[in-house]
């Protein structure tokens, strides 16, 4: 019996150490290439230990790549989706929530559609939509599309946590004369605010890494987010490999740490949205 | 638009939201008007950036629009789907979009569980474990495309070195049409299965321990617990899970097009990806439209046969 407990519990550690390994490799990977100079990578061959000596050349290498102003043009993408949705979604959220109306169901139909519908196939008449509005080839039309495909997830995030607060605390402030926006700025928000932080990051990532829209309608490199500058390496190996794999780990760590943080709250949203769908 | 919907609330509760505004006003539940108007941007807003461009694609899919002239086109009738029905390139990239969702729901979904219920089990350092598994599904698609196409690269790849150590020769993992698919394939069961995990965990974890105390005291072991109190527990999450795995498979885009761009031989050219080449690289964007439309037909089928699936289901679960 004790040795029967014994093998069980190495073989449940040989399986998580395994999926350590499976999980974390290529991330190991991107580090270890990031740290190999190109000689090695193609010639001699990439050592399996990283050269943790050389990480004070990695900012040098960086320079290979227009990452900064990637990463700005990133930034302002997820900036803009991030505000826009999370407008669209609190209030969204509020009413499906609190309110009883009709088309209630058809409302919440809609807002899940949008996980359905490829990109790929509304990828063509936003162009062709775009093209007319004058929106094609700007930051700005690419946080309007992002956020059609970005808000419905946050709302139901924040949707989520609102069905949870008892009705009678805002109820009892109705009573005592707070007005309706009163109650949702005033006692909702601030018990919701983990969620919105969730639903934040969520929304903010969706921008940071959206790569198809961008892709599509940006025709200008100068308005190229890190997603879509470094995608033209991908498979091409031109360009220092180090210098790019440094450039993509410094553009995946901030969406690692934040999703790392709030990632219970992010998969309750995901699948709320499926549930009541 | 939005006095539409606000002349849509019958009179009552209009006037009863009307006094809500009112500091101090009485009412019993929330009026409707107040609903609408919250609600409302968040419609309006997915009407003109999805619904709109959605019927403007069908409508698009009629016409023989070329990318040159987006705005024109002159209709054609059916046409682009007749030449996209009787084109090979269609069957194959249909085939290509069953094959990669079979195998990533069905990777995704053994690994996810696999995870979740040895994560599930107490012991030291736990909080470590899940944040690296996590790592896979937070690092960006385009991240994850290019440390995959170095990983698979023939002569300098790891893959292939780790192999030659073992005197198997190179594989050209995204450029032979044996392997292209598995390759792209894998690379997505890595990136996605921890979002299962992370479902399945949170399910795993209101299992309650009065169940688990129940079954140990009906003398149950560790297998046949699992089987007669968690699986049962499980099952209607694996099918939320299965069917967002489903859903999210036929629309994947980013890491196909980025390793193989459709290739080998367009053994990965899914139905997005056909979409996207026929619109962008043969700049037909009525036959594109036509496919996107089509493909949009598969992917409800496929939610509907689940959502079916799913109500008679649990209509069952909660007989027995």
């Amino acid at each position: 019996m004790k040795l029967k407990r014994t093998v069980a519990r190495l073989l449940v550690s040989t399986a998580l150490l395994a999926f350590v390994l499976f999980a974390g490799f290529p991330v190991y990977w991107m580090l270890n290439t990031a740290l190999t100079s190109d000689t090695e990578l193609y010639k001699s061959g990439q050592d399996w230990w990283p050269h943790a000596e050389r990480l004070p050349g990695v900012p040098d290498a960086l320079a290979d790549v227009p990452i900064g102003d990637w990463l700005l043009n990133s930034g302002f993408i997820a900036f803009g989706t991030t505000m826009l949705s999370l407008l669209l979604a609190v209030l969204g959220a509020y009413a499906l929530s609190r309110y009883r109306f009709h088309g209630k169901g058809a409302a919440a139909f809609l807002l899940f559609s949008t996980q359905m519908l490829p990109e790929a196939l509304l990828v063509v008449p936003l162009f062709a939509l775009f093209g007319m509005l004058g929106l094609l080839n700007g930051l700005g039309g690419l946080v309007l599309a992002n956020t059609a495909f970005a808000m419905p997830v946050a709302l139901f995030i924040v949707k989520s946590a609102i069905d949870k607060i008892p009705y009678e605390i805002e109820e009892s402030a109705r009573v005592d004369g707070c007005p309706r926006y009163g109650q949702l700025t005033q006692i909702v928000l601030p018990l919701v605010t983990p969620s919105i932080a969730a639903a934040a990051v969520v929304t903010f990532f969706d921008g940071w890494n959206e790569f198809l829209f961008a892709n599509t309608f940006l025709t200008d490199s100068e308005k190229w987010p890190a997603s879509v500058g470094l995608a033209t390496f991908v498979g091409q190996y031109t360009t220092p490999l180090s210098s790019v794999m440094a450039a993509a780990f410094l553009f995946s760590l901030p969406a690692i740490v934040f999703f790392v943080l709030m990632q219970r709250r992010i998969v309750s949203g995901l699948t709320a949205g499926a549930v009541k769908g | 638009m939005s006095n539409g919907t606000v002349d849509g609330a019958p009179p009552e509760a209009a006037s009863a939201s009307k006094g809500a505004r009112r500091p101090g006003a009485r009412r019993r539940r929330p009026g409707e008007l107040l609903g609408y108007v919250f609600i409302a941007p968040a419609v309006l807003y997915l009407a003109v950036f999805l619904l709109v461009p959605l019927v403007q694609g069908i409508a698009m899919s009629f016409t023989d629009t070329r990318l040159i002239n987006p705005a024109g086109g002159e209709p054609v009738g059916f046409d682009n789907y007749a030449q996209a029905l009787g084109a090979d390139r269609f069957w194959n990239s249909l085939l290509a979009t069953l094959l990669y969702t079979a195998a990533t729901v069905a990777g995704t979904l053994a690994l996810g569980t696999a995870a979740a219920v040895l994560v599930n089990r107490a012991f030291r350092g736990r909080a470590l474990v899940r944040g690296l598994l996590t790592f896979p599904y937070a690092m960006p698609t385009v991240a994850v495309a290019l440390v995959f196409a170095w990983m698979y690269n023939q002569s300098n790849g790891v893959f292939n070195r780790g192999l030659g150590v073992l005197g198997v020769g190179e594989t050209g993992w995204l450029t032979d049409p044996n392997w292209g698919m598995a390759s792209v394939v894998a690379a997505t069961v890595w990136k996605v299965f921890p979002f299962v995990m992370l479902v399945v965990l949170a399910a795993l974890q209101s299992v309650s321990a009065e169940l688990y105390e129940a079954a140990r005291i009906d003398g149950a072991d560790a297998l046949s617990t699992f089987r007669s109190v968690v699986v049962p527990h499980l099952a209607p999450t694996l099918r939320i899970v299965a069917l967002l795995m489903t859903i999210w498979s036929i629309r994947r885009f980013e890491i196909i097009f980025l390793l193989t761009g459709g290739g080998p031989v367009e053994k990965t050219n899914t139905l997005v990806i056909n979409v996207y080449r026929t619109a962008f690289s043969d700049q037909d964007l009525g036959l594109a439209a036509a496919i996107g439309a089509l493909g949009l037909i598969v992917s409800l089928a496929v939610t509907c046969v689940f959502l079916l699936v799913e109500r008679r289901e649990s209509q069952r679960e909660e007989a027995s």
